[in-house]
């Protein structure tokens, strides 16, 4: 590629004509380019061509020619120049200050002339009044010293715009061989990449500047631009009535749903209070011993040692009882996240259409702000634990459903085959094969979840879960800084905890074994 | 019929959303293969296909990649539907089984090995083997019965606990055909087993796998790219081209007798040494006598039986000046192969 001498194999390799097929590609002017491109191929260095029709018809000739890309690049880039140049020939650049002076200016004589009755009245205040009088006269006078200075400033925009307008030209006439040489490249291996010289694309790229071009000039350089063009035209009214609407709809959902919105209530309410009885109501011993034994037989030593630092942490600081609600509400969040998770990501994996309508779900339930759905679940269920547990759910499900989903179509087509062609029926093979082989994949979205719940305790806590996002948000309403980052810390704390028995126990296999 | 095993009658595959029409044009027609895929965008995998296999016949389909045969293996336990035709296994339309039938035949009766080995990584090569037992539902105890003797057969004992990535290539296919055997199938089904393997343990394999088939007798369908292999394992092999047979017949017959010239380019590299036997190049008795005179001695010249092969008559001949007279049944002159006769033989030629 470079200087260096080749070696005789390829000296000798015979140069492929590329004549024809140059000629099919670009149509119009076809010796033109066929020489163009020729150069460009046999150039060892960097090699600098002006194309002439890029050079004087810009945007238009990628248009005809069909670089939509160089097209609109070059459109805005000298849309851009033009503006500075209309700015710099009709702009009134100084209007915005001049404006401002002109106000200050009125004032001043306002307050003037009130001084003057004053004077003639006699008043004692009419000193003070004259006085923010020239004041308020002085600022007007500098105003209109920078209106002034701005509008002198119009000619070196006009004569920036003009030599960024040159160079754009310039620079379109230089690439333009080279862009196109790599066009006819792509167009060798796919024909429906376009090729040749249309006048529909030109008269296509003609409408485009015509809109584009005229609307944006005048939209900038006129100082006064009609209304029109600057507001969307769109009513406020639409958005009050589809929020009425929605309103509506949420008052009807709650009533008529009233029996199933309880029935969920009592279901989570017994789940929690159960998980809640266990770590709040037993001896905080009990539970110390065993985390600990929990993280050293699951997931090592180190593990637990961490642990025990962290619990140390949690208990010295006073935050444990807040902690064992914590853990608990995160604990069923995170079991009705795998509950329902993994049947729906084993859905989503066997059937293209779940996953396809499953998806757009997913992606709103990660990425709506969960203040917009806390709305709709206080209608429906109140405020208290359960819809702080329900809102964590909904944020918290996507990755368990996302990671089975993925884990299990991942699973090689190979084994799956050989275990049908061993007899296995649809359940034997999705216990057997797709489960176990998915699991990693599984766990990793399991804990994802467990972490996604426990960072959204303090928004749970907005709605009246207690706990240590509780403790947070008062640290937040008194600007208690100390207290918050205690808080926040404890937080972090029985995060890593879980994290870190959860993912320890799931790597081992893969060392021992 | 009794001992005909695999049964294939006019078996085609179609793939593509329009395949039913494309099947009704194709017989309407007899469009070609082309034509399917312009008229309707749909692929013919499987042209025309009728083959039998008896008892324990190892039966091999040869072919380049993308001439049917993994798709044609895989027809046998339905793990691809064909568009038409008869499929039977021990005298049973495999098509018409309904969907629990067909698992317990292939449970029971089809034992197949893949190409890549597939075996169940997160299992021990005990739970691998025991694989299809545990599917029949046999109680544990049986199945590592079960699985220690067929690991023996493959020469795998003491690897039992091991887990299928620390064992290699090789080992892993010996894996996979000792889970094929486990739950003493009728039929295996080999879909290119030794080709991902190198040459030598794939020699190793073969060996091992010829030996075993001595010992058990299963009806095997051997799916291979590499007519070598083929002609090493196979009783009959089947030469398969664009998913279409265009040959059947014993090794010797395919090499001596090549159906086609696509055919002919395939065996014409193949050593004839161990393949042509005495009486496919030797003269017959009568027409030697009639051409060299009543009077030709044949007295001092050594006797070889018909069936040796032409490695076993060159190792006859250097020793002689004379030609071979062979014997037939009962000890009996039914030929003679002279020198010339024997390079031509070596050669491939007539």
């Amino acid at each position: 590629m470079t200087g260096a001498r080749a070696p005789q194999a390829t000296e000798a390799a015979p140069r492929i004509d590329l004549g024809p097929s140059i000629t099919e590609f670009a149509g119009r002017q076809a010796p033109f380019y066929v020489s163009r491109f020729r150069l460009l191929l046999s150039a060892r260095k960097r090699t600098w061509t002006l194309n002439r029709a890029a050079l004087l018809f810009g945007p238009l000739w990628a248009a005809a020619r069909g670089l939509w890309g160089f097209f609109w690049l070059f459109a805005i880039l000298e849309l851009f120049a033009l503006v500075q140049v209309g700015r710099g020939l009709w702009g009134d650049l100084g209007a915005p200050k001049r404006a401002e002076a002109e106000r200050l200016q009125a004032k001043s004589d306002q307050i003037a002339a009130d001084a003057e009755a004053a004077l003639s009245r006699g008043e004692s205040g009419a000193a003070a009044l004259r006085e923010s009088a020239a004041n308020l006269a002085r600022a007007a006078e500098n105003a209109f010293l920078e209106a002034g200075a701005a509008a002198a400033g119009a000619t070196t925009l006009l004569i920036v715009g003009l030599v960024l307008l040159v160079l754009f030209r310039l620079l379109e006439g230089l690439r333009a061989d080279r862009v196109y040489e790599r066009q006819y490249s792509r167009w060798r291996s796919d024909r429906r990449v376009p090729s040749g010289f249309s006048f529909s694309r030109l008269a296509a790229g003609l409408a485009l500047a015509a809109i584009m071009f005229p609307a944006t000039l005048y939209r900038f350089t006129v100082s006064q631009p009609a209304e029109w063009l600057r507001t969307v035209p769109i009513s406020r009214t639409y958005h009050t009535g589809a929020a009425n609407l929605l309103d509506r709809w949420f008052d009807r959902a709650a009533e008529a749903g009233a029996g199933v919105f309880d029935g969920i209530t009592a279901g989570t309410e017994a789940v929690l209070d159960t998980i809640e009885a266990v770590l709040a109501g037993a001896p905080w011993p009990v539970i110390v011993l065993f985390l600990l034994l929990a993280a050293w037989r699951l997931a090592g030593v180190r593990v637990a040692i961490f642990t025990g630092a962290a619990l140390a942490y949690i208990g010295l600081l006073g935050f444990w009882e807040k902690s064992m609600l914590t853990l608990a509400l995160v604990g069923s969040a995170a079991v009705f996240c795998v509950l329902i998770g993994i049947p729906v990501g084993i859905w989503c994996a066997r059937s293209r259409r779940a996953y396809a309508v499953a998806r757009p779900v997913l992606d709103l339930m990660q990425t709506m702000p969960a203040f917009v759905y806390l709305i709709p679940i206080i209608a429906f269920f109140g405020t208290g634990k359960v819809p702080g547990i329900l809102a964590t759910i909904i944020f918290s499900l996507p990755p368990v459903i996302r990671l089975t989903a993925l884990g299990l179509t991942q699973v090689p087509a190979s084994v799956v085959e050989a275990a049908r062609a061993f007899g296995a029926t649809r359940w034997q093979l999705l216990r057997g094969v797709e489960l176990p082989l998915a699991t990693p994949a599984i766990m990793t979205g399991v804990n994802q979840t467990i972490l996604m719940c426990l960072s959204m305790v303090v928004i749970a806590s907005l709605i009246g879960a207690k706990g240590l996002g509780q403790e947070v948000l008062i640290a937040l309403q008194y600007v208690a800084k100390g207290q918050g980052i205690l808080a926040g810390l404890a937080i972090l704390c029985c995060a890593m905890i879980l994290d870190r028995i959860v993912q320890g126990h799931f790597k081992r296999p893969d060392d021992g074994a | 019929m009794n001992d005909i095993v695999i049964e294939l009658e006019g078996v085609w595959k179609i793939f593509g959303e329009r395949a039913g029409e494309a099947m009704a044009a194709v017989k309407a027609e007899g469009l070609a293969k082309s034509e399917v895929l312009e008229r309707f965008g749909a692929v013919v995998g499987i042209a025309d296909v009728s083959f039998n296999v008896r008892r324990g016949e190892i039966f091999c389909i040869m072919g380049l990649s993308g001439s049917g045969k993994s798709t044609l293996v895989r027809h046998l336990n339905r793990l691809i539907e064909p568009t038409a035709g008869v499929i039977k296994l021990l005298g049973q339309d495999v098509m018409s089984l309904a969907e629990s039938e067909l698992r317990a035949m292939r449970a029971q009766k089809i034992g197949m090995v893949f190409q890549h080995m597939a075996l169940l990584p997160h299992r021990s090569v005990r739970d691998n083997v025991a694989y299809p037992l545990e599917i029949r539902g046999e109680p544990k105890g049986r199945r590592w019965d079960v699985s220690q003797h067929t690991l023996s057969l493959v020469g795998l004992d003491g690897f039992e606990d091991r887990f299928p990535r620390e064992l290699s290539g090789g080992m892993q296919q010996r894996v996979g055909l000792a889970r094929a055997l486990a739950s003493d199938p009728d039929v295996l089904l080999m879909d290119e087993p030794f080709s991902a393997l190198d040459p030598l343990i794939r020699r190793q394999l073969q060996n091992q796998f010829m030996a075993l088939s001595e010992q058990l007798h299963k009806t095997t369908l051997f799916i291979t790219h590499d007519l070598d292999e083929a002609i090493r394992l196979g009783t009959r092999i089947a030469i398969m081209k664009d998913g279409r047979i265009v040959q059947i017949g014993t090794p010797e017959e395919i090499v001596t007798d090549p159906a086609d010239d696509y055919v002919r380019d395939f065996v014409q590299d193949i050593s004839k040494l161990k393949l042509v036997f005495a009486h496919t190049i030797m003269e017959p008795l009568e027409s030697y006598r009639a051409a060299a005179g009543e009077a030709k001695d044949l007295s001092e010249s050594p006797r070889a039986p018909e069936d040796s092969d032409l490695d076993r008559l060159v190792d006859v001949s250097i020793t002689t000046p004379h030609p071979i007279v062979i014997t037939g049944a009962g000890g009996r002159d039914v030929g003679v192969v002279t020198k010339d006769r024997l390079l031509r033989g070596i050669q491939g030629g007539k």
